[in-house]
C-alpha cells in the first residue's frame, strides 16, 4: 500500500487513536475557503490574549478575530474549546528546501563554489515537496527564512511558507536578504579576532579576506553607480539593492571581533544589517541596541565557545533583549529535522533570563518585523495571512499538542512522513 | 540555608575512608583502579519542602528527601529532619533522579580505535579526562551518570566507563563503583564506512556491508568460544593434576578474546549502535545463538517497525528524541519512536550522543509525551531509571528511593515546564553543581562592569 492510498485510509479511518499528536477530522474531498475556530482563547502577540475567542479565516486571510465574532455562514467549524490559537512561527535561519539528507551527496544542496556567489538566489532550489516542510510546520513553525552556505557571500536568502507546490507558491519573499558572513580566525573564545593557537598566519589570511571583501564591495558599488554598465555584472547588479539599503543584509558570525568588522563594514557601505547566530553579541548588547541592529539568536543548540560561561548560549538572548535589541530565534537546520524545534530553542533562553513573551515575540511578530513582512503575518489580527495553528497550550511547552496548522488559509494535512510510519508501525500485529 | 551546602574542598576534612572499589578484572590480575577516596557527603543532608519527582511512586509535593552518609535514607512527606542535618530548603524547587546519559562521549580524549574491525581490548577508561569541560556543563544539566562509549568506527569496538561526574576530583574518583563493564558494537553506515571513511588511498577494511557484519561478529565469537574452551581444558587439567605430574601449559592470553569471553559469560554488557531494524534482528539473533543478550541498542531508530522483537530479547533501547535524516539509514527515524517502543513493552532511554544534547536531556525527555503519548513518569524513566537498568546500575541509582545514591537534579520549576534550569546537582549526596555559585553569563557581565577600564578601542575598523 503506497503511502498516499494509506493516508487517506487513515484519515477515513478518523477515529484511529493517533497517539497525542493527533490527526485532524477527515477533509472533505473539495477544501472549504471558509473556517471558524471557536470558543478558543486567541494569543494575537501584538495585543493581548483573547478569552472566549473566534478566529474567522476566509480566502487565505484572518477576516475577523476576537471574543464577539459570530461565526459566519457555510463556514467550517473547529471547536477550539481549551485550545489556544497562535500565529504561525517563522524560524529566521535553516537549509529548509535544499537539504534533505545531510550525509548523502545528492541529498545536499547548499554550497556553491567560490567566495562570492551574491547573484544565487535559493528560492529556485528549494524542493517545495521536501519531507521536511510537512514535519516541520507539524510543530507550528510556518515560515523559515532559508539561505545558502559556504564562501563569503551566499546569495539571496527566501523567506518561505511551509506549503506550495511550488517554489514561487512558497515564497513569501524570494529575494528577503542578502547573506554574507564575515572572515573569522579560528578557535573563537572571547576575542575573534585572535588567531588562536594557529599563530600569526590565520590572522594574516583574516585580513587578505577583509580586504578582499572591501575590495569587492566597492567595485560592486561602482558597478552599481554607473547607469547603464556594459557589459553586465550579474554578481555585482545583485548586491544593489543591498548596497542601496534596500534589503538587509544577514551576516551569519560568531564572535565579538567579527561584530565589530561587520558593523565597521555596515558603516563603510551604508549596509542594513542582521547578525545570525552571533554568540558573542552580548559583550556588544548597548552597540547593537543603539544602532538598531537585529540580532537572529541561536541555534541554542550548541555549546558555548571556549571558555565561555556554560549558560552563555542559553542566557544572551535574554542580555541582548534586556538591552533593547530586537532579537529572533533561528534554528540554523541543515536537514537534522532541528527546524520544528524553534519554540524549543526560545524555551531554554526563556530559562535563562529571557522574558517569556518576548521569546514568543522572537519566533512571531519580531521576524516579521526584521523581514518586512509585518503587515502580511507574525500575529492574529484581521487583514493578515492566516498563517497560525491550534494548540493545547504554550508553544515553547514540549508537551503542548498543536492540534491544526493553517497556512494561507489552507488547512493543513497530517500525512507526513513521521506520522504514517508511526500509524503504521502503530498498528503492526504481535509477530 | 545553601551556604551551609557548600561544596567542601577536596582536601577539607571531609574525606572518608570509601574508595572506589571499582577493581579491575580485565586483565586477569584484581588491581585495584588506582583511584583518591571520594570524599563522603555530610553526614547527614536534607532537601526539603520540595516537589520530588520519585520515578518509581510519583511525585510528591512538599516532600522531603533526608540523605545519610551519600545514600537516600527516608523520602516523603513528613519526614523528620535530624539535628545537625545539612538543609537545602527546595520550597518551589523540583527534585528528580540524577539524569542518566546511556551514550556519552564526553572526556574521551579518543574515542574510536578504528583501525581494525574488532577491537574488544581498547579501554575508554584509559583515556578519559577529568577536565573535559563538556562533562561540567552536563552536571549543569541535572546529569549525574555518565555510559562514556567507544565510538561507532567498527563493528566490536572498544570497553564503555560508566562515570559519576564528580566534577573537579581525579578521574579514577569517577568511575561508577559496583557498575558492570560494557562494550560498544557497531552496525550500518558507520563500520561500512560509507560517509567518508572511505578514503582514497586509506586501504578498505573489512567488512564493507552489513553482511560482511554478521560474518565478523559470527567469527569473532566462533573464536572466543574456542577460546573458552581452550582455558577451561586448561583449567580442568589443572584441577585433575597430580603429584608428580608436568603442570599444564597454558593458553596464549589474549585481551580481546577475553573481552569476548566476558560477553558470552553475560560478564559485559553490550551496547549496539544501530540504526535499521534488519541489522538489529540480525545482532539479536547472533546474540541468542552465542547465548547472551545485548544490554542496550543504542540510536535504534528504527526499533518502532521491531519493538515486539526487541522487547522479547529482553534487550533495552536508548534512542534520540527527534534526530533524524542526518544519513540515509536514519531517513526512516521517527520521533514517535521512544513512545512506541515503550508502549510495546521495551525499556527505552534518551540519550545524547553529544556534549551539547546532554546538557537539556530533560527537554529531549519531554517529546516522549509529545509525540506517542508518554506519561510523565515513563519520560523521566527515559533519562533515569530506564538507562540505569540498561547500565546494570539501577539498584544503586536512577529513582528517589530508600537506599539509592543519592543522585539528585534540582530544578527551578518541573524539568519538562519551558522556563525550568538546574538549580543544583547532588551526587552521593554531595552538591556538585549550585547555579549560584557558578561562573554564570550573568555573573561575568557583572564582573566586566566592575572592571577597571583601560583605553578601550573605539568600535569599528580593526
Amino acid at each position: 500500500m503506497n503511502r498516499l492510498l494509506l493516508a487517506s485510509a487513515l484519515a477515513l479511518a478518523g477515529a484511529a487513536p493517533l497517539g497525542a499528536q493527533a490527526a485532524p477530522a477527515p477533509r472533505a474531498a473539495a477544501a472549504p475557503s471558509v473556517f471558524a475556530i471557536t470558543n478558543t482563547t486567541i494569543v494575537p502577540v501584538s495585543g493581548p490574549r483573547i478569552a472566549n475567542g473566534t478566529v474567522v479565516i476566509r480566502n487565505g486571510k484572518i477576516e475577523a478575530a476576537g471574543s464577539g465574532v459570530a461565526t459566519p455562514p457555510g463556514a467550517t467549524v473547529i471547536d477550539g474549546t481549551g485550545l489556544f490559537v497562535y500565529p504561525g512561527m517563522i524560524d529566521s535561519g535553516d537549509r529548509m528546501g535544499i537539504t534533505e539528507i545531510g550525509s548523502v551527496p545528492g541529498g545536499e544542496d547548499t554550497q556553491e563554489l567560490g567566495q562570492y556567489n551574491p547573484h544565487n538566489a535559493v528560492l529556485s532550489a528549494v524542493n517545495p515537496s521536501s519531507v521536511h516542510v510537512p514535519i516541520t510546520r507539524a510543530n507550528g513553525v510556518t515560515s523559515a527564512i532559508t539561505s545558502a552556505q559556504g564562501g563569503m557571500i551566499q546569495g539571496w536568502a527566501a523567506l518561505i511558507d511551509l506549503a506550495g507546490w511550488t517554489p514561487d507558491e512558497m515564497a513569501e519573499n524570494g529575494r528577503v536578504a542578502m547573506v554574507m558572513t564575515y572572515p573569522r580566525t579560528g578557535g573563537g573564545g572571547r576575542r575573534g579576532f585572535r588567531a588562536q593557537g594557529q599563530g600569526g598566519d590565520a590572522a594574516e589570511a583574516q585580513n587578505r579576506q577583509v580586504r578582499e571583501l572591501y575590495d569587492y564591495l566597492r567595485e560592486a558599488r561602482a558597478y552599481n553607480a554607473k547607469p547603464n554598465p556594459v557589459p553586465q555584472n550579474l554578481p555585482f547588479a545583485a548586491l544593489g539593492p543591498a548596497l542601496r539599503g534596500e534589503v538587509p543584509v544577514i551576516f551569519d558570525v560568531q564572535t565579538e571581533g567579527q561584530i565589530r568588522g561587520v558593523l565597521a563594514l555596515a558603516d563603510t557601505f551604508k549596509l542594513k544589517v542582521v547578525l545570525r547566530g552571533a554568540t558573542e553579541s552580548w559583550m556588544l548588547a548597548d552597540t547593537l541596541a543603539a544602532r538598531k541592529v537585529p540580532v537572529i539568536v541561536g541555534p541554542l543548540t550548541a555549546t558555548p565557545d571556549g571558555d565561555a560561561p556554560y549558560d552563555a548560549v542559553y542566557a544572551y538572548p535574554g542580555v541582548l533583549a534586556k538591552a533593547g535589541v530586537l532579537i529572533a530565534f533561528q534554528t540554523n537546520d541543515g536537514g537534522e529535522g532541528d527546524a520544528r524545534n524553534l519554540p524549543y530553542n526560545a524555551a531554554l533562553a526563556t530559562a535563562y533570563g529571557l522574558d517569556p513573551e518576548e521569546a514568543l515575540r522572537a519566533v512571531t511578530v519580531n521576524p516579521a518585523r526584521i523581514w518586512g513582512v509585518s503587515d502580511r503575518i507574525g500575529s492574529i489580527e484581521p487583514g493578515k495571512v492566516a498563517n497560525l495553528f491550534l494548540t493545547t497550550g504554550d508553544p515553547l511547552d514540549v508537551r503542548s499538542q498543536v492540534r491544526e496548522v493553517f497556512i494561507r488559509g489552507q488547512r493543513m494535512p497530517w500525512d507526513d512522513r513521521h506520522t504514517t510510519e508511526y500509524q503504521k508501525f502503530r498498528s503492526r500485529p504481535k509477530p | 540555608m545553601r551556604a551551609s551546602v557548600l561544596l567542601l574542598p577536596v582536601t577539607a576534612g571531609v574525606l572518608a575512608a570509601q574508595t572506589p572499589g571499582t577493581t579491575d578484572t580485565t586483565r586477569g590480575a584484581a588491581l585495584p583502579v588506582l583511584g583518591v577516596a571520594i570524599p563522603a557527603a555530610g553526614t547527614l543532608v536534607a532537601v526539603t519542602n520540595a516537589t520530588i519527582i520519585t520515578a518509581t511512586h510519583g511525585t510528591i509535593e512538599k516532600g522531603t528527601i533526608l540523605i545519610r552518609n551519600g545514600k537516600i535514607a527516608a523520602v516523603g512527606k513528613d519526614i523528620a529532619i535530624p539535628a545537625g542535618a545539612q538543609v537545602i530548603d527546595g520550597t518551589g524547587k523540583y527534585v528528580m533522579p540524577g539524569i542518566i546519559d546511556a551514550h556519552s562521549h564526553s572526556s574521551g580524549e579518543a574515542i574510536n580505535e578504528g583501525s581494525r574491525s574488532v577491537t574488544a581490548q581498547v579501554r575508554m577508561q584509559d583515556v578519559l579526562r577529568e577536565d573535559a569541560i563538556g562533562m561540567y556543563r552536563e552536571l549543569a544539566g541535572g546529569v549525574t551518570t555518565l555510559n562514556i562509549l567507544h565510538g561507532s568506527a567498527n563493528t566490536i569496538g572498544g570497553q564503555n566507563a560508566v562515570v559519576k561526574i564528580r566534577w573537579g576530583l581525579p578521574i579514577d574518583s569517577m568511575l561508577f563503583a559496583g557498575a558492570p563493564p560494557g562494550i560498544k558494537f557497531a552496525l550500518g553506515e558507520n563500520v561500512r564506512q560509507t560517509n567518508g571513511g572511505n578514503i582514497p588511498g586509506r586501504p578498505a577494511r573489512y567488512p564493507r556491508t552489513r553482511m560482511g557484519v554478521e560474518e565478523l561478529l559470527r567469527e569473532s565469537f566462533t573464536r572466543a568460544r574456542e577460546y573458552q574452551a581452550e582455558w577451561k581444558a586448561y583449567d580442568d587439567a589443572k584441577k585433575a593434576l597430580k603429584k608428580g605430574e608436568a603442570e599444564p601449559i597454558p593458553p596464549r592470553k589474549d585481551l580481546q578474546l577475553d573481552a569476548l569471553v566476558e560477553i558470552l559469560e553475560g560478564k559485559r554488557l553490550v551496547h549496539a549502535h544501530s540504526y535499521r531494524s534488519d541489522e538489529i534482528l540480525m545482532l539479536l539473533k547472533v546474540a541468542k545463538d552465542f547465548g547472551f543478550r545485548i544490554a542496550s541498542l543504542q540510536h535504534v531508530l528504527e526499533g518502532y517497525k521491531i519493538a515486539d522483537e526487541i522487547a522479547a530479547a529482553g534487550t533495552g533501547a536508548s534512542t534520540f528524541a527527534d534526530n533524524w535524516a542526518y544519513k540515509l539509514e536514519a531517513f526512516d527515524a521517527i520521533p514517535f519512536n521512544a513512545a512506541l517502543m515503550a508502549e510495546r513493552g521495551v525499556k527505552v532511554s534518551i540519550n545524547s550522543d553529544s556534549d551539547e544534547r546532554a546538557r537539556r536531556l530533560y527537554q529531549e525527555a519531554a517529546k516522549a509525551m509529545k509525540y506517542g503519548g508518554a506519561s510523565e513518569e515513563e519520560a523521566i524513566r527515559m533519562i533515569t531509571l530506564n538507562a540505569a537498568w540498561q547500565l546494570g546500575i539501577d539498584k544503586m541509582t536512577g529513582s528517589i528511593d530508600v537506599g539509592k545514591d543519592a543522585d539528585l537534579a534540582i530544578f527551578n520549576g518541573h524539568p519538562f515546564a519551558p522556563a525550568s534550569r538546574v538549580e543544583m546537582t547532588l551526587i552521593d549526596g554531595r552538591v556538585f553543581f549550585d547555579r549560584l555559585k557558578a561562573p554564570t553569563l550573568e555573573a561575568l557581565i557583572e564582573a566586566l562592569k566592575r572592571r577597571p577600564r583601560a583605553n578601550t578601542t573605539s568600535e569599528g575598523a580593526q
